[in-house]
């Protein structure tokens, strides 16, 4: 997190009371959340969510890990068995009603009543809301419409849209109001390429104007190209999160030395002296972890040794790759 | 920034317990709301002036009719089969053989009154205005009017203020009324029973005596009959009838459930018969004494004779036809004394058959109640023929036609037959 | 809420901040109820199948005058039971005799679907989980749906009653009206009567919408909290005609319907009518009371 970033939350929060609890700069923070449902099943198993003010997060993991039971409880749609969480530094489910105005969401897809047209929907969602002045109603409704490009089929019954007609309505009711937390479950799910795109658009200019995005999708080119921050699930544990750049930075990058054959095992010499371990060597080539060594010093040292570097890569492991180590590569959901 | 506390989960138990603690506060609060009242109403009444049996008797005798109105709850619990007679027939006079009926009583005191039976969605209603009456079913939408014919009606107004001291006459069957059933009980209580006091009571809402009627006999079904009598106006408001077979609810039983002393309105105690309504004309004669009961006593009709006296009398009938008569032919009845009595379903019979001539297979569509298939439910098969038993009467009709009736045990009738 | 969190600055090096994106206060407009209120009756009285069963429901005293009056000469004529065979006679009683026969079950059926619609239809629909985001409380949303429900049902007793009145003024003509105590009371007074019958159908109703709401609440397939709704009110109606429960019978949910009959008596007794409300208000309480836990608490994972 920047400290311009941190300054700008710590301005905006209801700084005495979050500060006291921690969460200040955070639009979500969750602590030992579980969620056991009366089927017995643990969906979430005491996670400790972390998501900055004004960052993506990339909410990943495979089907039934528990992404969608935790976006629930942070909703208050599910009670939590255990744990706690705040949106936007305020307790959650008790400071829902005047809370949830500031957050828009999108969960496990969009739902209307099938038989309003898109924009008497969107009117409905509005007249709930107790928050929203009722004199500026329509021209919410429409210029939501209009941002996900729904204006010409707005009149049509909900019934009649395509899937991805659908999810832009969803969109649209999640961005009725100005929010300063979007909650996105599979916002891409069922559009064209076209839809895909505009909706990183979305993200990536509504993010840019300081809403914070807590964004779940299976497409992981999708989430690696606007994501800031990244959290994992497998099997209802929170695997890892932190920042993109540093999960899929340094700490995990590993080098890859191409030499001449017979200078092979001078090679795997210099590197273990340079303190990388794991040295896996395959014909001419070899491949190590880096850990905390900087690329620089390594073909520094080859080169004073006298090894004939042929090639020399640093190789950063993309997100899927990370995601599949973590969560196991099989097809089949864990529960 | 990433330091946890870990919170205390809470417990199942807790939890649970808040969830349900609402609805159960408001069942709590409900049923408090709906048992409170009756718990009150029978919190013990206020302290009454001691009375002696006599006097409170005497006083009954001489109180005056009162202008009122009010409910009246009916309970038959005679031991015979449960059969739902209400919603077999409606609003009929032959629902109060068989469990709880309800009816409105209005009075100006005098000689006009109205008694309604209710039915769900029916009502059957007795309107007297002196020497008229008019009964009318809802269900049938038909009007009997029974009047005296134009000689009687002069005797009658010549004799009206003497008759107006309450000795109208018999002019039609009629609902019974605490007041009714309380006259005869009362009536020669103390030539065949003890009279005593049992404790004060409340009757809807009303601070009253209890008289205590006991047989001197134990040959009767009948173990006691207490009265309750409004302390204030002398009124009687319920009538409990006790069989010797069952000591913890009365066989019979009749009072208030409120009661309200005022004078009706003339729109309730008036009657005409409304427009669309059968309406059958009874013309009834007036007795030659004010006081008939006595007259009636001296000459019994052919084939009645009576056996015993008080609490054990036995009455007896030879050649009736029993199977006619419980088929619903009237025509069985004509022996029978006292048949202009029993109106509701003989009356209503006559008017069916107007109608719908008898092709003699039985029934006609409008009344659902089978009277034979009812007849032999109620009754058993014994040597001697076949017993219809309550509680607080016994009927046997024997192989040979004669019907035995008394307020005394099966073995007694059957002795006799 | 302090009024520190309303604005968000933009941050720093957005290229162009939307407009929209300007956070605004979130605190309650007046009439937000009134808001809400008015949404759900469009809701419910736009929906095309609600609109059909208003009509299905209004078509019974429609036919039933036009058997009544086609027969009216025949040897059929006059009879049928409760109060049908009076319609002949004069049109009121086919207001009283369309409720009567509306009243054991194609009632019943309204506040089924009704109040299935209401909570469990919603959750079907998915939609339930974005009212509760929006947010709306749970408390209110349950009540403005009681009433949407309420609202429906009286509409429906309202619909038969008023298109019964004409049916009868049209084919038979209004007249004084015969009381089953055998009295006849002038026209005005038999309308008001009428009017009386209908307002305590409809109130008899509110102890059916209370257990309907509870149903909803307990599942995610409405024909299912229908079908209970329905189921409930015949099981009563059944228990109410078996001897042996006698003692139960005054505290049934339909054991005081047919009370409404009080109307028709030459003296109204009040207490008996309320004392039938007075039963429904027991179990709108008690079942208002179980929906509200219920709902307030359940976990929303449709
Ligand atoms: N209502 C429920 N009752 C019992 N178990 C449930 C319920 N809802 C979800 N689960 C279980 O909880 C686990 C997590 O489900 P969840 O929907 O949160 O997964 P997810 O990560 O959103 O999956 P997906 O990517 O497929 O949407 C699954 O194993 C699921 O079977
Ligand atoms: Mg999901």
């Amino acid at each position: 997190m920047t400290t311009t970033q941190v300054a700008n939350a710590l301005a905006t929060g209801p700084v005495v009371r979050t500060q006291s609890e921690g969460t200040g700069p955070l639009a979500v923070r969750t602590a030992g959340l579980t969620k056991r449902f009366r089927s017995g099943q643990v969906a979430v198993d005491g996670i400790d969510l972390v998501v900055p003010r004004g960052s993506v997060y990339g909410f990943l993991g495979p089907n039934g890990s528990g992404k969608t039971t935790t976006i629930r409880m942070l909703l208050g749609l599910v009670r939590p068995t255990s744990g706690k969480a705040w949106l936007l530094g305020e307790p959650m489910p008790e400071a829902a009603g005047a809370l949830l105005p500031r957050v828009g969401v999108l969960v496990e897809g969009p739902a209307f009543q099938p038989y309003l047209s898109g924009r008497a929907n969107l009117a409905r969602l509005d007249a709930s809301d107790a928050t929203a002045d009722p004199r500026t109603a329509r021209r919410r409704s429409e210029e939501a419409l209009e941002r996900v490009g729904l204006t010409a089929a707005a009149g049509k019954p909900y019934r009649q849209y395509s899937l991805g007609m659908k999810q832009r309505l969803g969109l649209a009711a999640a961005l009725l109001r100005p929010r300063e937390l979007l909650v996105l479950d599979e916002p891409t799910n069922g559009l064209d390429p076209q839809g895909t795109r505009e909706v990183r658009h979305l993200v990536r200019e509504l993010a840019d104007a300081g809403t914070t995005v807590l964004v779940s999708s299976h497409l992981l080119t999708e989430i690696e190209q606007v994501c800031s921050h990244i959290g994992i699930m497998g099997r209802g544990r929170l695997l890892l999160q932190g920042e993109r750049h540093e999960l899929t930075g340094r700490g995990v990058a590993s080098v890859a030395v191409t030499t001449s054959p017979h200078q092979v095992g001078t090679a795997a010499q210099v590197l273990t002296s340079l303190g990388l371990r794991d040295v896996v060597v395959d014909g001419p080539g070899l491949e190590a972890p880096l850990g905390d060594v900087a690329p620089e010093r390594v073909s520094a040292a080859l080169v004073h040794a006298g090894v004939d570097l042929v090639g020399l890569e640093v190789r950063r492991p993309s997100l899927e790759q990370l995601f599949v180590r973590l969560t196991g590569e099989g097809f089949d959901v864990a529960r | 920034m990433t330091e946890q506390t870990v919170l205390p989960t809470t417990p199942r138990r807790s939890a649970l317990r808040s969830r349900w603690t609402a609805p159960v506060a408001v069942a709590a609060v409900v049923a408090g709301a709906f048992l409170a009242p009756p718990l009150i109403a029978s919190a013990g009444p206020a302290d009454l002036p001691d009375v002696t049996p006599e006097q409170l008797l005497a006083a009954v005798a001489e109180a005056e009719p009162l202008p009122m109105s009010g409910t009246v709850v009916y309970t038959a619990r005679l031991g015979l089969p449960e059969i739902p007679f209400a919603e077999v027939s409606g609003a009929d006079p032959i629902a109060l053989l068989g469990g709880s009926s309800t009816l409105r009583v209005w009075t100006d005191g005098t000689e006009r009154s109205r008694v309604a039976l209710l039915g769900s969605t029916s009502e059957y209603s007795v309107v007297r205005d002196g020497a008229e009456a008019w009964t009318y079913s809802s269900a049938e939408d038909a009007v009997v009017h029974y009047s005296l014919d134009e000689a009687d009606q002069a005797r009658y107004d010549a004799l009206a203020t003497d008759l107006r001291s309450g000795n109208v006459p018999e002019l039609a069957g009629e609902l019974p009324t605490p007041q009714e059933a309380a006259r005869l009980a009362l009536a020669r209580a103390e030539e065949f029973s003890i009279v005593s006091l049992d404790a004060h009571t409340t009757v809807a809402g009303r601070d009253a005596y209890q008289v205590v009627v006991t047989p001197r006999t134990s040959a009767t079904l009948v173990s006691r009959i207490v009265v309750a009598v409004d302390a204030e106006t002398s009124t009687p408001l319920r009538v409990q009838t006790w069989s010797v077979q069952d000591t913890t609810t009365p066989a019979l039983e009749i009072g208030f459930t409120d009661i309200t002393l005022a004078t009706p309105s003339d729109a309730i105690l008036a009657f005409s018969a409304p427009a669309g309504a059968s309406l059958k004309e009874v013309v009834v004669p007036l007795p030659d004494a004010p006081d008939g009961a006595e007259a009636h006593d001296g000459s019994l009709p052919d084939g009645l004779t009576i056996t015993g006296s008080g609490w054990e009398t036995v009455a007896q009938w030879v050649g009736l036809d029993v199977a006619a008569l419980v088929a619903g032919d009237p025509a069985a009845l004509t022996g029978l004394p006292g048949a202009e009595r029993t109106i509701g379903s003989e009356s209503a019979q006559e008017l069916i058959e107007e109608f719908m001539p008898s092709d003699g297979s039985g029934h006609p569509g409008a009344m659902t109640l089978d009277t034979t298939a009812l007849y032999d439910q109620l009754t058993v098969e014994v040597p001697e023929g076949l017993l219809l038993s309550s509680t607080l009467l016994n009927v046997l009709v024997t192989n040979d036609g004669r019907v035995l009736v008394g307020s005394v045990p099966a073995e007694t009738l059957r002795g006799m037959a | 809420m302090s009024p520190a969190d309303v604005l968000d600055p933009p941050a720093p090096g957005s290229r162009a901040p939307a407009p929209v994106l300007v956070p605004q206060a979130t605190v309650a407009h007046r009439g937000a109820w009134g808001r809400l209120l008015r949404s759900e009756m469009r809701l419910v009285f736009g929906r095309r199948r609600n609109i059909a069963l208003l009509s299905g429901l209004a078509a019974v005293p429609l036919l039933l005058g036009v058997v009544l009056f086609v027969t009216q000469d025949s040897a059929l004529g006059g009879q049928g039971p409760g109060f049908v065979g009076r319609v002949t006679g004069n049109g009121l009683f086919l207001v009283i005799a369309a409720l009567f026969m509306c009243l054991p079950f194609l009632l019943p059926l309204t506040i089924g679907v009704a109040s299935g619609d209401a909570i469990a239809g919603e959750a079907q629909a998915g939609t339930l989980r974005y009212l509760l985001a929006v947010p709306v409380s749970r408390t209110r949303l349950l009540a403005v749906k009681a009433v949407a429900v309420l609202t429906f049902v009286g509409a429906a007793v309202l619909a038969i009653a008023l298109v019964a009145l004409v049916t009868g003024a049209v084919l038979f003509g209004l007249s004084d009206i015969t009381l089953l105590s055998g009295t006849t009371v002038p026209l005005a007074d038999g309308l008001l009567r009428v009017a009386g019958v209908a307002a305590y159908v409809a109130l008899s109703l509110t102890g059916l919408v209370a257990v309907g709401l509870f149903l909803s609440t307990l599942t995610e397939v409405p024909v299912g909290a229908m079908a209970a709704t329905v189921v409930v009110a015949i099981v009563s109606a059944v228990l109410d005609t078996l001897p042996q429960l006698a003692v139960i019978h005054p505290a049934l949910l339909t054991h005081h319907w047919l009370d409404v009959a009080e109307f028709l008596r030459v003296q109204v007794d009040w207490g008996v009518l309320g004392q039938g409300l007075a039963v429904q208000g027991a179990w709108v309480a008690i079942f208002g009371a179980l929906a509200w836990s219920r709902f307030t608490t359940a976990d929303v994972t449709s």
